[in-house]
């Protein structure tokens, strides 16, 4: 049975699940995330945002719950059934293959599209139209990109499959706050070529809500606030993770 | 007695002899970069390639052709090694096993004794030959074995497949993107477990090869596959785990440096000059000719 709300592409109920028996980081948690928007989890540190991304891609299995997209059930699925669903993953940690060329990453992101040469092809020309920084750098190997390059360069191995949903964790982690700007450019780039919907974990609050269509709240493995991103004003946030630190 | 002729001799058999040793060595290297395991029964793999020669040549085929015998051995070896590994290998992924390396080290050694203890069972301890018919090869003025030169010919064309399979396919790109990242593997949509299964079979085909071309040098018999398995991980000493370039040269180089030590000092001590050379390495660079330095906090 699907329940999915109309308009929702991806929706999670009551998910149970953790890395070792009997300690469950997600406990019941539950959101939906409707087609097209960001969709942003914010929370505490150990809160469960990155596992519940885990869970959702197929590294994790949930202990119990539910797990549909697009109406159709993928918890428990392995990572590559998940990717053949329509569904993209973008780690904390750069993805990309170091020894291997820019252009033989985006080979690898279009891994899925191996035997349609041509709509590889294109695909190619369309990332390399996006981000030109990658096209000069096409037959240079993957770590010997900067940072920001880097960034983009796994980003735009998940373009290549033009992914109905993309799964970005925490993005922003250990960056300079000057480079905080550029990667959310770099996922609205990502978005407006793409028209994907985002899963966006981030703990970099302040500046992840105005990028943000809907905002959920995660603590202690449950949902604790949901709603637009507008109703996230700076003075309610702050109060929620106050809450959320004292218990 | 010194001379150039028996130095370039000696220098080209070194040569010979290591670059099919680096087959070895390049299975167990090839396993470890994707798998992320070290096969310890290596050898035992190697051992079945040269008694599946064996029957191939001398129950089936004929001795004129054991170079069709060669890849038969091989793939039957590949076939085996993609039935083992998700009985014995998979589990350490799926399974939630946290000492992965323990794991790998007591399954592996377990089937190197069931094999090794399967194949004395069926054929006995003897020592068995499939012969071969090819005439001494001369190299300028210098003799060669011709069954060693045939082998190492072959190794040649095998590392070649080997490079192309790696350099000009989609299995290739993907088996080198997993040995640098097998999350980013996952996240592009590939079923690593099933990759894994691949890279086993191929990295215990590599030894198949070895066993196969050395049958009618080294013989067959149940535990031929010791000494080979022994230069394997001597080769990724001195070449550094998980460096396919850096297998080719150490087993070169331990080749020529066994060759130079048999014929200019003294034969008997034919393996000891192979430790020496891993015992310098480690003193130098313990990281291995090719291998990563791991920073140190």
């Amino acid at each position: 049975m699907s329940g999915a709300a109309e308009g929702t592409l991806l929706e999670i109920e009551d998910l149970r699940a953790g890395y070792q028996r009997g300690v469950e980081i997600l406990q019941g948690l539950s959101l939906a995330v409707p087609a097209g928007s960001l969709t942003l989890v914010i929370g505490p540190n150990g809160a469960g945002k990155s596992t519940l991304l885990r869970t959702i891609f197929g590294f994790l299995k949930p202990l119990s719950g539910a797990i549909r997209f697009r109406g159709a059930p993928i918890g428990g699925l392995r990572p590559y059934r998940v990717k053949a669903h329509g569904i993209g993953f973008v780690p904390q940690e750069i993805n990309t293959f170091p020894q291997l060329t820019v252009a033989e990453n985006l080979q690898m992101g279009g891994w899925t599209l191996r035997r349609d040469r041509k709509l590889l092809a294109e695909r190619m020309e369309k990332v390399y139209a996006t981000f030109p920084a990658l096209a000069e750098r096409r037959g240079k190997r993957a770590g010997e990109l900067s940072g920001g390059q880097g960034r983009q360069l796994s980003v735009a191995r998940e373009m290549m499959t033009e992914p109905a949903l993309l799964l970005v964790d925490e993005p922003t982690a250990g960056l300079a706050p000057n480079l905080v700007g550029q990667v959310y450019e770099l996922l609205a780039t990502a978005r407006r070529a793409t028209g994907a919907t985002i899963l966006l974990v981030d703990q970099n609050i302040e500046d992840a809500i105005p990028h943000a269509d809907r905002v959920y709240m995660v603590n202690l493995g449950r949902i604790k606030a949901s709603g637009p991103a507008r109703e996230f004003g700076a003075e309610r946030v702050r109060q929620l993770i106050q809450e959320c630190l004292l218990g | 007695m010194f001379s150039s002729e028996l130095l370039a001799q000696t220098l080209i058999a070194g040569v010979m002899i290591g670059v099919i040793y680096a087959l070895m060595a390049l299975g167990i290297t090839f396993i470890y970069s994707i798998v992320k395991m070290i096969n310890w029964a290596m050898g035992e793999f190697y051992m079945i390639g040269s008694f599946v020669q064996y029957a191939l040549v001398v129950y089936l085929l004929g001795p004129d052709l054991w170079w069709v015998a060669a890849p038969l051995s091989a793939a039957t070896v590949f076939l085996l090694g993609m039935v083992i590994e998700p009985i014995l290998i998979k589990p350490m992924f799926t399974q939630g096993i946290e000492r992965r390396d323990d794991y790998a080290t007591v399954v592996t050694i377990a089937l190197l004794l069931l094999l090794r203890n399967l194949a004395t069972a069926l054929g006995g301890p003897y020592q068995r030959n499939p012969g071969s018919d090819l005439p001494t090869v001369m190299i300028g003025p210098l003799p060669e074995s011709g069954a060693r030169f045939a082998a190492f010919l072959c190794t040649l064309l095998a590392l070649a497949l080997f490079y192309l399979l790696l350099k000009r396919t989609w299995l290739g790109l993907a088996l080198r993107a997993a040995a640098q990242s097998r999350i980013g593997v996952e996240t592009a949509g590939i079923d690593i477990l099933r990759l894994d299964q691949v890279a086993f079979g191929i990295g215990v085909a590599l030894a198949a090869i070895a066993g196969a071309l050395l049958a009618p040098v080294f013989f067959v018999f149940p535990t031929n596959g010791v000494v080979t398995t022994v230069k394997g991980f001597e080769i990724i000493v001195i070449g550094g785990l998980g460096s396919i370039p850096g297998a080719l040269v150490a087993g070169i180089l331990l080749g020529v440096v066994e060759s130079l030590g048999t014929a200019f000092i003294s034969s008997p001590y034919q393996n000891a000059y192979g430790f020496l050379l891993v015992l310098l390495i480690l003193l130098i660079r313990p990281s291995g000719l090719f291998g990563e330095r791991v920073r140190q906090a």
